[in-house]
């Protein structure tokens, strides 16, 4: 073959690989960019969309209203009938002021543009359709409603979940707002002090305090062999490297084992069981719990933060770290998802709020299959941890959160912060030995989560399994 | 001809006629009140593709039946969007079809028969440099770029015939396999890059530059003139974004669209909408918004296409490129005269090349330039010219044909 030709037959294969990249790269888009620029907020295909369909209802999970859009004179209207227990959680969609939350994660389903079945699309087409898809969510408003007044407008975030599907059945943020009057309100409520606007729930990072303990009593149990049989003599203080952790007030000094050390919240103890269990078990623990990952779900959920090996310095700082202090930071929603591990066996299942969509011609998307994302603990600790939490109830510093005839579990937490009184921790479940319900609430600044969350966390639960179901 | 070969030809025309049918029947039915036009507008197509297709076996026997299948068929899925986007442009589409086929004949004939005698390349290179030179004088600007004539209310792009006798000047300098003198053929092929450059064509420049390059490299085997050409091209591009804003606002866009979406990034934005709006499978033809994207009849006609028909209309359209790019390939290889190789190769290249820069440039695979996507963009000049680069083709295969026939004989 002549040079010539040889060249020619170059030519040729340069030519199968630009053709082959123009595949490549429709391919590649096709996969990765498109779903994202359906929903661009620039693609005029979105505004003419807005104009003729009329965007979905937002139905709660016995298809009770959250929002909907109405005609008024002509012109649509999204109404919100539920009120201010909902702004955080449901946001407003609003010509002048935009999308929040769901109204906003939601959008591609509530105008039907993130149809993925191409034959529902030609369908709806074709029979003229102008109508988006309804969704149903996992939250029970009587529920939300109910959490959010036990709040009485104070600081502070409730989340609740079904702890064996991973539900949320309600996710509260207080102070919460009407989105009905987002527009009138929209200069006060983004000045407001106590940030109305923000979903504490899945955005405010707080630090976890005794709650923690259920980590590091994992990280202990499954590496300290003879943990259980153990007792520990406390003076009701502990000194690390010059740094003194005390006791909370009242607590006697003592010979304690870890259950009751964990039941009364012992300070001094844990810090001990914390230094003994090392850094890299308890990291690795509070990783397997879920911390310093994002947990994928349909609302932006800040990442819960526990420190990474080197920022560990010295054992002040692992003691610190070991009753939830410190440089930890976490939201309650992962608390909940904590508490619902512990629930559950052990295992950590993928929290989850839209539980169907419906489109206009009547398919039904189905979103709630249960899906577990790791084991974070084995079942024989789960177990004992569930054992070790019953007792906080039924005999330590959580009995506020007692209900006459059903065993709750749970786990108070006074957190220290340098904005004054402690923040009120609460997380649990309930009933103990089938569990339909797990909480985390904290109320900022309200000082012992024994007397400020417990009786929240109560009132919820109890509300729940008496009407709920 | 071979019976089972003709066969497979039959089939693809009668698979061509058949997509035709649905679709414009499709466009007429979508009309309210019911639209003849579309249906006309098929049936003339269709008369002349068969018409050209029956012409061409009887005069010219040994034609590559492919090239003018394939091209008519992407006229047609060209027609059938024009149709939808603008029946005004649709019917004058049709009759520059109907000249590109009696242009692929006629070049095929002339090709075949008066190649013989080859004229001075710098006889070409004049009339390529006249033809660029043209616009500039007495143009008018289009989009952007001043590479138009007017006659009467006739607008033809000279451009578009630059790219044949460039192809055939870059044949007859190259064809002793060297260069006679590498400072000239430097300075020519600079010269008509220039002035592409001067008239704001850059998807003609680069096209010319690449073409030259490529084919110095096929006649010459001198890989040190492709990497200094790669390295000049790279440092005229870097000074062209810093000299002249048109680039710079190209690249930008390129770069990152969706910084600046109601200005620079606009037009590969829309384009990028609509691809993303077809998904695998179209929203179906009159269901798109091609109304959303500027230029659709033109440059973006590609985008249009692939809301309505889907990733894979795309592909399709995409393979029948490079189908056509390969019948080019499989001609310059059948054939013996090195001038005869390098005019196959040329445009080959030419053709291949425009369309890999449209195509790449409406994903956002590389920046946008303004070429027409040949056959389906709507504009006279492209469609006939682009039939008759195919229609050398066309002879030069009958040639090697023939040549084959008289070395057995």
């Amino acid at each position: 073959m002549t040079r010539l030709k040889r060249n020619v037959r170059l030519v040729f294969i340069m030519f199968c690989g630009l053709f082959l990249s123009l595949l490549g790269y429709l391919t590649y888009f096709q996969v990765y960019e498109r779903q994202k620029l359906i929903e661009s907020s620039y693609n005029r295909r979105l505004w003419e969309q807005e104009e003729t369909v009329t965007r979905g209802t937002i139905y709660d999970a016995k298809g009770r209203v959250l929002a909907k859009t109405v005609e008024e004179n002509g012109a649509k209207k999204r109404v919100y009938p539920e009120g201010e227990a909902f702004g955080p959680i449901i946001g407003y969609s609003n010509k002048k002021l935009g999308r929040a939350n769901l109204e906003q994660a939601l959008n591609g389903e509530l105008l039907g543009i993130s149809q993925q079945d191409p034959m529902m699309v030609l369908r709806q087409k074709v029979l003229g359709v102008s109508k988006g898809n309804d969704v149903y969510l996992t939250i029970d408003s009587e529920l939300q409603n109910k959490a959010y007044q036990l709040f009485r407008g104070r600081r502070g975030a409730l989340v609740a979940l079904d702890p064996n599907t991973g539900a949320v059945l309600a996710l509260v943020s207080s102070p919460g707002y009407d989105p009905d009057f987002i527009e009138q309100m929209w200069e006060s409520l983004s000045k407001d002090e106590n940030s109305p606007l923000l979903n504490r729930a899945v955005q405010g990072l707080y630090p976890p305090g005794s709650t923690f303990k259920i980590v590091t009593l994992a990280a202990a149990l499954e590496s300290i062999p003879d943990i259980e049989s153990r007792t520990y003599e406390t003076p009701g203080h502990v000194e690390v490297n010059g740094r003194v952790i005390r006791d909370y007030e009242g607590f006697r000094p003592g010979n304690y084992d870890i259950k009751r050390a964990f039941s009364l919240s012992s300070n001094s103890v844990f810090v001990k069981v914390g230094l003994e269990v090392g850094k890299e078990r308890l990291i690795d623990k509070a990783i397997d719990f879920g911390f310093n990952d994002k947990i994928s779900f349909e609302l932006p959920v800040a990442a819960s933060r526990f420190p990474r090996f080197s920022m560990i310095g010295d054992d002040v700082e692992l003691a610190e770290a070991s009753i939830g202090q410190g440089k930890i930071l976490t939201t309650p929603f992962q608390m909940a998802v904590v508490a619902s591990a512990v629930a559950n066996g052990g295992r950590i299942i993928k929290p989850y709020i839209v539980q169907k969509v419906v489109t206009p011609l009547g398919e039904v998307k189905n979103f709630s299959n249960p899906s577990v994302l790791k084991e974070a603990i084995d079942v024989v600790t789960a177990n004992k941890i569930r054992e070790y939490m019953v007792d906080v109830v039924e005999h330590g510093t959580g009995r506020a959160a007692g209900i006459k005839g059903i065993k709750v579990a749970g786990k108070t937490g006074s957190a220290e912060n340098p904005h004054g009184k402690p923040h009120a921790w609460f997380v649990g479940f309930a009933p103990a030995d089938n569990p339909k319900i797990a909480v985390a609430v904290v109320v900022e600044n309200a000082g012992s989560g024994g007397t400020n969350a417990a009786p929240i966390a109560r009132d919820v639960i109890r509300y729940f399994l008496m009407n709920g179901k | 001809m071979d019976s089972r070969e003709e066969a497979i030809y039959n089939r693809s025309l009668a698979a061509m006629a058949l997509v035709g049918f649905l679709s414009f029947l499709l466009l007429s039915a979508y009309r309210k009140p019911l639209d003849f036009l579309p249906f006309y507008g098929a049936i003339a197509f269709l008369t002349v593709v068969f018409v050209g297709y029956f012409f061409t076996g009887w005069i010219l026997a040994n034609s590559d039946k492919f090239l003018l299948l394939l091209s008519s068929f992407l006229a047609q899925l060209g027609l059938i969007m024009l149709c939808r986007i603008n029946p005004e442009l649709f019917k004058r589409q049709v009759i520059f079809f109907a000249i590109g086929v009696a242009f692929f004949i006629l070049v095929s004939f002339f090709t075949k028969y008066l190649l013989r005698l080859e004229l001075a390349p710098f006889f070409y290179w004049v009339a390529t440099a006249a033809l660029l030179i043209l616009p500039l004088l007495f143009g008018v600007e289009k989009g952007g770029a001043k590479n138009w004539l007017v006659f009467d209310g006739f607008t033809f792009q000279p451009s578009e015939l630059a790219k044949i006798t460039f192809a055939f000047y870059l044949a007859g300098a190259l064809k002793n396999g060297r260069i006679t003198s590498l400072p000239r053929m430097a300075t020519e092929i600079l010269a008509v890059v220039g002035l592409l450059a001067l008239s704001k064509d850059l998807g003609g420049a680069m096209l010319f530059y690449f073409t030259a390059l490529i084919v110095i490299f096929v006649a010459t085997s001198r890989a040190d003139i492709l990497a200094v050409g790669g390295g000049l091209s790279a440092i005229l591009g870097v000074l062209g974004y810093y000299l002249f804003d048109h680039v710079k606002v190209r690249i930008e866009a390129w770069l990152n669209p969706w910084q600046d979406v109601p200005g620079r990034g606009y037009q590969i934005a829309q384009s990028l909408f609509a691809i993303a709006e077809g998904g695998y499978f179209g929203t179906g033809l009159g269901l798109g918004r091609p109304d959303f994207i500027p230029a659709v009849a033109t440059d973006f006609i590609f985008s249009a296409f692939a809301e309505e028909f889907g990733f894979l209309g795309a592909a399709a359209v995409v393979l029948m490129y490079f189908l056509l790019v390969y019948r080019g390939i499989r001609i310059a290889l059948r054939l013996q005269k090195n001038f005869d190789i390098l005019l196959a190769v040329g445009h080959t290249v030419m053709f291949g090349m425009q369309i890999f820069t449209i195509i790449g440039g409406v994903i956002k695979l590389i920046p946008v330039t303004g070429v027409t996507l040949p056959f389906m963009s709507y504009g006279g000049s492209s469609m006939v010219m682009s039939f008759a680069s195919l229609g050398v083709l066309n002879g030069l295969w009958q040639r090697a044909l023939e040549d084959e026939d008289d070395d057995e004989a």
